[in-house]
Parts: C-alpha cells; sequence; structure tokens
C-alpha cells in the first residue's frame, strides 16, 4: 500500500519536472496577464451588454479557457483593424473578434485550432421576394466594410450585376435593407441569425458560402505558449460541454438542457420519399430524416429512426412505444385529438396522377372507374371525400410502390397521392404524371402523444426556428425538391446507375441489407420454434392430463391464439400491451411472443390431436403394469405420439418461417420488410420481390431436406 | 383356503346406464374363475373394476386385505400385484418384445436392466418365444402377441392374472399355445380370473365357473354344476346357443 502511494508521488513528481522543462516560461506567463484585443462590436462574438459588460461567444470562450487554462486575461475591444495592428506591433498578445483564418493572415499570424465554423449568408427583408443571387440584378445590396461577406459579395457581384454599398457598422447596414434603400446585404451567418434572433425584421435567403472557421490569433512566431494553452483550453471545454453553452446562448439552445443527451426514438415510414426512404447504403434519409436529424444535433438531442411504416409508427406513438413520430403526417383535427403537433414544417397537397399515357385529364373523367389509395393518407381521406361526387370507386393499399403499380399497370386508372411525394417518384422513373393541382393543401407536422414529450416537441419546433434562420431548412429542401419547385435536383439520393438495376446488380448492392433480412427472419424462426413448441408442447399436455381444469385451460388457449389472426395478435402485443401496461416492448420479443402464441396453438392442437391419436390400450396396458400415468405417458405414448407429430412439426416450422414475413408490419427489419425498404428506394418491385422469394424458397428447402432427414432418422 | 379377493355389491354407471347392478364376488387364493355370460353383460367392465381401470360407482373390492376401491389408496402399488391380459394384447408398438417385458420392472426400479433382460428370457422361455427377444411387436403373430403380454404381465411378479377374453382376437390355430400357457400357469397355482367363451378351457382348469348377466351374477358352481346341471334358465339358453355355434 505504502509502496504504491510512494509510486505514484514519484511519478507526479517526475511529470511535474518534465512539464516544467519543457515550458520553462509557464512561471513567469503564470504571474503575466495576457492583453487580448478585440472588435468594439461584433455581435455575438463581442459586443457590450447593458451594464457595459463585454460579452459574446468570443469573450465567454476566451475567458472560460483563461480559467481553464490558470492565467488571467485583460480584453480590450479596440476594434478589429486596431486590434490586428497592435498584435503585429506586440502591443497586445493575441487577438480574439470574430478573425476568419485566411492563408493571407497565416502569414503574419499563427492561429490556434479553429473554434467557429461561419459562412456568408445572403439576408432579405422579410417580405421580400428575393430568394436568390440571380434576382439581384441591377439591385443594391449593403456591405460591411473589410469583412469576409463583403468580400464575398464583391466577388459574385460582376456575375449578377448588383451594385454595393458599404457602411461602417453592420446596424447601418441591417437599417439600409430593412428601409429598402439595400435589397439585401451580405453577413457572417452567426452575426445575421444572432441578428434575427433579436428581432431583426430579415430572412435568410442562401445557404452559408464561402466557409471559414474563426481562429484566436498571436503574432507570427511569438507568444506560443499563450496559443498553446488556447488550443488544450478549447479542447478542454469542448469536451466539458462549456464550450456549446457558449455558443448556445447566444445563437439559441443549442444544447436545449431540456433534451440534452437524451435519445428519443422517432417512427418513421418505410416508404415515403421525399421523406424517408432508405438510400444505396440503407441508411434512413429525406426530408424528414435529414430535418429530424439536423434538429436533435442543433438541439444536442440524439434520435433513433424506426422506419416502422407509417400506421405503426403511428400506433406505438399512441401506445408510448416510440416518442415521436416523423412521417409526412398532416396535422389534421382527428390526428390532434390524440397527438401534439410541433409547427408546420412542410405545406403539402393532393394531387392525382395518371399512367403516362392516359387519356384522363381530369377528376369528372373518373367515374365508374378504379382508383387506387393507399391506406391512412391524407390523399386517401380527400380521394374518399370526392368519390361520391365523381362517382369512382377505390382500392387500398399498404405502401405506394404497390399503389403506383396498380396505375401503371393499368388496374386502376388513377392514384391520389400528396404532391412532393408525387413528384419525386416521377423523378425517380414511375411512369406517372400528374394532372391536377395540389388540392386540401395541409401542413405536416412531428407529432408526440398528446400531454407527452413536450420538451422534445419544444425542442423540434426552437430547432426548425433555427434551422429556419440559418438556411439549413431551406438547404434539406432543396436537396430533395430543387431550389427551385421545377429544379429535379432530387438526383442525389436515389438515382442508381442502370446497371445496378440487373438482377445480379441489385443481388450485390443490396447483399448486406438482404443478408441481414435473412439473418433476422432465420433468428426469429430459430428462437420462436423453439419458445413456441415448449409452449405448445406443455399446453398440449395439458389437454390429455386427466385433469377437467387441465383440458380447459388447453382447449381456451388453443381456441384464442389459433383463433386470433397473427397479424392482429401481433399488434395486439406489440401495441396493445404496452398502452394497457405502460412498458415497452421491443420488436423483436413482441415477435417472438405472438409467434410463441400463434404457432405454439397450433402445435398444442397437433400435439393433443398426437397423443389422442395413439391407442387408449396402449395407456391402459401401461397403468395395468402399475407405471404411474406420467412414466407411461413419456416411456409408452409419447414416443408413438411424437412419430405422429413429426410430418406436423415440419409442417409448422415452415409455416413459422413464412409467418414472420407477417411480423414486418411491427417494423421487424426481417427479409420481407427489408423488400420493401430496397423496393421504396429503387422501385424495383419485380425484380426484388423475385429476389426476395427466391431467398426464401431456398431457406425453406433446406429446411425440408433437414426435416426429411430428421423423419428418416426416427422411422422405425 | 384363504380369500384374495373379494368383491362386495359392487355398482358400476356409465351414465344412467347401469352395467354392473351389485355383484358379490370372492376369489381364493390359487384359485381359477372363470366368467361367462353374453355380449355386454358387464365381464369386462368387472374385471376392469378389479384393478381400477374402471372406477366403482360403489361398493368394495378387497384384494389381499386393501380396499382397492377407497380413495386414499394408491393404486399404482395395487396394480403391481395384478397382471391384467388384453383381449387385443395392448403390446408396446414403440418398444421390442424384450423392452415390453422389461419396461416396467426397471422403470419401478423392481429390477435392473440385466436382471430384467434375465428375466425377460425366461419368461420367454416358458411362453415358448425365447428366440423373440430382439423381436418387433409388429413382427408377431396374434397368438405370440398374446403370449408375449402374459409373460408381460407375469414380469411383475403378480399374484392375480386377469384375463379378459384374451383368444377370441386370436385365429383358431392360435388359440392352444395361449390356452396350453394359462393352463401351466393355473397348474403352478397362480390365482387367476379368466373371461372366456373357452369351454373346453373351462372344464378342465376352472375351479369355479360364474354366469353374468345384465350386470348380475346370476349362478355359480364347479364347472361339472354349471355346464351340466345348469339351473337359471338364462343359463340354459346362453349355453343352448354357445355349444350349438
Ligand atoms: N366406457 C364406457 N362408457 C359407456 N358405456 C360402457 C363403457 N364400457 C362399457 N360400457 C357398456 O357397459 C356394458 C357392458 O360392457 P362390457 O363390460 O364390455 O360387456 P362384456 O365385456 O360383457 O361384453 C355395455 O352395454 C357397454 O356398452
Ligand atoms: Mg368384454
Amino acid at each position: 500500500m505504502k509502496h504504491k502511494v510512494f509510486k505514484i508521488f514519484g511519478w507526479a513528481a517526475f511529470l511535474m519536472t518534465l512539464f516544467f522543462c519543457l515550458s520553462q516560461t509557464t512561471i513567469t506567463a503564470q504571474a503575466k496577464t495576457y492583453q487580448i484585443g478585440t472588435d468594439v462590436t461584433y455581435p455575438p462574438f463581442e459586443f457590450a451588454n447593458k451594464q457595459n459588460k463585454y460579452i459574446g461567444i468570443d469573450i465567454d470562450i476566451m475567458n472560460a479557457i483563461a480559467k481553464e487554462e490558470g492565467f488571467k486575461v485583460n480584453i480590450k475591444p479596440v476594434g478589429f483593424n486596431a486590434a490586428v495592428q497592435s498584435v503585429q506591433s506586440g502591443q497586445l498578445d493575441g487577438v480574439i473578434a470574430g478573425m476568419t483564418i485566411t492563408p493571407d493572415r497565416k502569414v503574419k499570424f499563427d492561429f490556434g485550432t479553429p473554434y467557429y465554423k461561419t459562412g456568408v449568408v445572403m439576408a432579405v427583408g422579410k417580405n421580400s421576394h428575393i430568394k436568390s443571387f440571380k434576382q439581384l440584378k441591377g439591385k443594391r445590396v449593403a456591405l460591411k466594410t473589410g469583412t469576409a461577406a463583403a468580400d464575398y459579395a464583391n466577388s459574385i457581384k460582376k456575375k449578377y450585376g448588383f451594385k454595393t454599398v458599404t457602411f461602417d457598422d453592420s446596424n447601418n447596414m441591417y437599417e439600409d435593407v430593412t428601409t429598402g434603400n439595400s435589397v439585401a446585404c451580405f453577413e457572417d451567418q452567426p452575426v445575421m441569425q444572432y441578428g434575427i434572433k433579436q428581432g431583426l425584421k430579415l430572412k435568410i435567403v442562401t445557404s452559408p458560402a464561402n466557409t471559414g472557421w474563426y481562429g484566436f490569433a498571436v503574432k507570427k512566431g511569438q507568444n506560443k505558449t499563450l496559443r498553446l494553452k488556447f488550443n488544450r483550453g478549447l479542447k478542454k471545454i469542448q469536451a466539458n460541454g462549456t464550450y456549446d453553452q457558449i455558443v448556445g446562448k447566444y445563437l439559441g439552445n443549442k444544447t436545449n438542457p431540456q433534451v440534452k443527451g437524451k435519445t428519443f426514438t422517432i417512427g418513421t415510414d418505410v416508404t415515403f420519399p421525399p421523406f424517408e426512404f432508405a438510400n444505396k447504403h440503407n441508411k434512413y434519409v429525406g426530408i424528414d430524416m435529414d430535418l429530424i436529424r439536423a434538429i436533435a444535433n442543433e438541439q444536442g438531442f440524439k434520435v433513433k429512426i424506426k422506419p416502422v411504416g407509417f400506421n405503426a409508427a403511428v400506433q406505438s406513438l399512441e401506445s408510448g412505444q416510440i416518442d415521436g413520430v416523423i412521417s409526412g403526417m398532416s396535422i389534421t383535427n382527428a390526428r390532434k385529438a390524440k397527438f401534439d403537433f410541433s409547427k408546420p414544417y412542410f405545406m403539402s397537397g393532393v394531387v392525382m396522377a395518371v399512367a403516362k399515357n392516359s387519356k384522363i385529364t381530369s377528376l369528372s373523367q373518373l367515374k365508374g372507374k378504379r382508383v387506387a389509395i393507399k391506406t391512412g393518407t391524407s390523399a386517401a381521406d380527400y380521394a374518399n371525400s370526392i368519390k361520391k361526387k365523381y362517382g369512382f370507386h377505390t382500392v387500398t393499399f399498404d405502401d405506394s410502390n404497390n399503389m403506383y403499380q396498380d396505375v401503371t399497370t393499368g388496374n386502376s386508372v388513377a392514384c391520389f397521392e400528396d404532391h412532393p411525394v408525387m413528384k419525386y417518384a416521377i423523378k425517380q422513373g414511375t411512369k406517372l404524371k400528374i394532372i391536377t393541382k395540389p388540392a386540401e393543401s395541409a401542413p405536416y407536422g412531428f407529432a408526440v402523444k398528446r400531454g407527452h414529450n413536450q420538451a422534445l416537441l419544444a425542442a423540434f419546433n426552437s430547432g426548425l426556428a433555427d434551422l429556419k434562420a440559418s438556411g439549413t431548412y431551406d438547404n434539406i429542401k432543396a436537396k430533395y425538391l430543387g431550389t427551385n419547385d421545377n429544379d429535379s435536383v432530387a438526383k442525389t439520393a436515389a438515382a442508381d446507375d442502370s446497371d445496378s438495376r440487373t438482377f445480379i446488380g441489385l443481388i450485390k448492392q443490396n447483399q448486406g441489407a438482404l443478408l441481414s433480412g435473412l439473418k433476422e427472419t432465420m433468428w426469429l424462426t430459430i428462437v420462436s420454434i423453439f419458445f413456441a413448441t415448449i409452449f405448445g408442447i406443455i399446453v398440449g399436455l395439458l389437454g390429455v392430463v386427466p385433469s377437467k381444469f387441465s383440458n380447459g385451460v388447453s382447449s381456451v388457449l388453443i381456441y384464442l391464439f389459433r383463433g386470433m389472426p397473427l397479424l392482429v395478435l401481433a399488434l395486439f402485443i406489440y401495441t396493445g400491451i404496452p398502452s394497457l401496461t405502460g412498458t415497452k416492448i421491443p420488436a423483436f420479443v413482441a415477435g417472438v411472443v405472438t409467434l410463441t402464441f400463434n404457432e405454439g396453438a397450433y402445435i398444442a392442437a397437433f400435439v393433443k390431436g398426437g397423443i389422442e391419436a395413439v391407442d387408449p390400450g396402449q395407456m391402459e396396458a401401461a397403468r395395468s403394469l402399475g407405471l404411474p400415468f406420467g412414466k407411461s405417458m413419456r416411456k409408452v405414448i409419447l414416443p408413438q405420439g411424437i412419430r405422429i407429430m413429426i410430418p406436423s412439426f415440419i409442417n409448422q416450422f415452415i409455416i413459422t418461417l413464412k409467418d414472420t414475413s407477417i411480423l414486418s408490419i411491427i417494423g421487424l427489419l426481417e427479409l420481407t420488410q427489408t423488400g420493401k425498404i430496397i423496393i421504396a428506394r429503387n422501385l424495383e418491385g419485380f425484380k426484388v420481390w423475385t429476389i426476395v422469394a427466391a431467398m426464401y424458397l431456398i431457406i425453406i428447402t433446406l429446411l425440408t431436406w433437414l426435416s426429411n432427414w430428421v423423419q428418416r432418422r426416427t422411422k422405425v | 383356503m384363504s380369500e384374495k379377493l373379494k368383491v362386495t355389491n359392487l355398482v358400476k354407471t356409465f351414465g344412467t346406464n347401469e352395467v354392473l347392478k351389485g355383484i358379490n364376488l370372492t376369489v381364493n387364493q390359487n384359485e381359477v374363475v372363470v366368467i361367462i355370460g353374453p355380449s355386454g353383460s358387464g365381464k369386462s367392465t368387472l374385471l376392469r373394476a378389479l384393478n381400477r381401470l374402471e372406477e366403482p360407482t360403489s361398493g368394495s373390492i378387497v384384494i389381499n386385505n386393501v380396499d382397492i376401491a377407497s380413495k386414499g389408496v394408491d393404486i399404482d402399488t395395487v396394480r403391481e400385484n395384478i397382471g391384467m391380459v388384453f383381449q387385443h394384447f395392448n403390446l408396446f408398438s414403440n418398444l421390442s418384445v424384450g423392452e415390453n417385458i422389461m419396461l416396467a420392472p426397471v422403470e419401478l426400479k423392481k429390477e435392473t436392466k440385466e436382471q430384467a433382460a434375465n428375466q425377460a428370457k425366461q419368461l420367454l422361455k416358458t411362453v415358448g418365444l425365447e428366440e423373440k427377444f430382439d423381436a418387433t411387436v409388429q413382427s408377431l403373430s396374434g397368438g405370440q402377441q398374446q403370449r408375449v403380454a402374459i409373460a408381460r404381465a407375469l414380469a411383475m411378479d403378480p399374484d392375480i392374472m386377469l384375463f379378459d377374453e384374451p383368444t377370441s382376437a386370436l385365429d383358431p390355430e392360435m388359440v392352444g399355445d395361449v390356452l396350453a400357457v394359462m393352463k401351466d400357469l393355473a397348474k403352478k397355482g397362480m390365482t387367476m380370473v379368466v373371461v372366456t367363451h373357452e369351454m373346453g378351457f373351462a372344464k378342465e382348469v376352472a375351479d369355479r365357473v360364474v354366469f353374468v348377466d345384465n350386470g348380475q351374477i346370476l349362478e355359480q358352481g364347479t364347472p361339472e354344476q354349471v355346464f351340466e346341471h345348469p339351473k337359471n334358465s338364462r343359463l340354459q339358453d346362453f349355453l343352448n346357443k354357445i355349444l350349438n355355434v
């Protein structure tokens, strides 16, 4: 014990000596107060508050680092240019002033680790219709002298043909835009974002350009210690959350303390491009996905995306299995009764689409025709609401692809779908065309269970506002739908090259997903068969023991679980039980429980039947010898009964394997669900289902061979 | 002569159907009792009640001074002492001939596997089937199966043997072998209750013949009394019928 203590002291002493030797200046530096220059006013990085105390991201970071590293700073708001010059002349030790790291500046300064990422954005008046640089032609644009934003504006001035007017400070520049003298201004993104948060009547309309990093600077070759301390301190405050707190304080709650660090399970649809779909790498992308991830990132929480399908997601939310749903979900009054919605994040509307070569051009031509809709969508509601008026009848599908297919094959003459979804699908090659204007325009919202997860809802709203202000929101939308509604930029996510559309190509490309789906299917099957067999044998035996009560229990269990459709049982266990008990059930467990009960009931029935099929004289003979019931059962009846049951067991195993596909309803990523997801992305329904079917057949063939082998071996 | 088995006022009903209507019957040590009577008269039910394959509705069945009809009795132990031979043999079809005979002694820990195997071979010899130890049940003829069934019952070393029409499911040429085994048993002093229509066997082996009709014992006596001088008219009818066949 003593030795250990000495050892530790020894090491500590050694390290301290080493440390002192390496940085001789440390001792003197500690006594010293560093003089740090900064701008006069560059909110949110540095500005005087009401008490005339300097605050801001730069100031707070500098102070936090000084505290962390044990040195003192004297911050001098001398103005950007003066600060830079004073460092050059050696009057100040360093400068922190929202100073972008540029090659030019690197010649004269040594920069610390970049501490903030920034970019130039364009802002316009709140009511302005200007959305892009193109619209600036011949117009006047306000700039602030000597800023990176001004440099950027000047660099594109010629190309877009606008004039500039320069101001010495930001407020005057903003004023020039709000009064309408200028149509736009260019500013660093965080500065602009902060200004808008403070009530400026401007909006950001472009995504950050010319992105760069802010850095802390010292004179080239000087003050190395200070620079290293800054780097070390920055690392510490970034690690311990101080950094996030500081940035959040000025730019919106990046780390929302209500949700920070928490993980929320978010349900979504399997197939709803461009809002949610799996990309080539089987990662879920789309407007909803990017949005919720960006908000989570901004607010400091984590999300676990569960693409369980729209209906399952909504039901799981209702039963409390998941925390939220973002799934192109229209905000309706009916839904408001059960869910609390965020501020709308997208405006949609319902359109009608027909086959590319269809002659139908209006609703009135639908009379007597068949129209395809997707269950539970607002497009379906809309179609149903006008069904009578236009005299068509409807057929419903569970996912979009099947619905489109029904129209392209000519089974139905038209389908109804949300506008962005339809547009996206057509871009992806679905042979349909939109022939109506968006009707019933409805806002999409993020939903939580009514009265629950209010912190998450608030975080979503606040994050959404921040993303809108920062332009991230528009970027996301543009990524999938194009900047202009006519642009087709949406090739990014789903465009597969044509060689990956052959069978071989599809198999190669989706190998990983298919195999992991197969693995899940096999696991489900094996685990379920195991438990179902145990359950089935127990219940079956209860049915033949000489006890009226046990026989009754057995009959009731068999009746109940054999009588209930597997789908209903799965949904009941997965969404119903949690509603009753308030405890969540993992989907896999719910799946296994479902199959255990359902397949187990069938097994129980044939176990009972198999035993009853054994000649009763066998039992009488065994009992007559003095063998007790249990022994007679084990040694005489069961061996004969099992031989009768084996074909039924094999049959049941195969049925169980196939029945796992039904569990895709509760979002289990087994083979069928995997197929659905792949098709959602590439719309190659026929080929992918062929591959999936072949995989099932291969497994079932193997299982049959195995069973036959077992059967041969047990035959006498 | 000591009393081995005493049935008093035995009544058995199936639902509303009274099948045994108050049977009184005593069987003495080493006695061979043959029960005869028309089909459906309750002979099997009576025999099955004797080892409680049928639960008596009322009355008592005392075997070795124990009332086996009473609730508290451990019926499995009682059955170890009562051998039962069925009309349809009921050999365990999942087991070999040897295993059929060995099952109960081994399972009930009366004997080790080896002892049981030796005993089984011994018993097979006495029923004339020593070469069939490893044979499957399915490969045997009816007569052979019934002899194995008798050997199986004897393996538990019972002191009473019950036979329910042991030869009536057999082809005529097989009957002799089975009856020979039974005669042999009787000679050795086994207490036996036999339901049969083999009048030759009854005359030769039985100490007493009991006539059951409609759930009642109508007459009993030595074979000579019953067969040569039947008093009851229904017995006379019955004998006329079977002897004229
Ligand atoms: N398990 C049973 N349930 C109902 N009735 C039965 C049952 N066993 C026998 N019986 C009836 O009892 C009567 C006597 O049958 P049984 O003892 O087999 O006659 P035997 O052996 O003399 O031909 C018959 O009428 C028969 O139908
Ligand atoms: Mg009978």
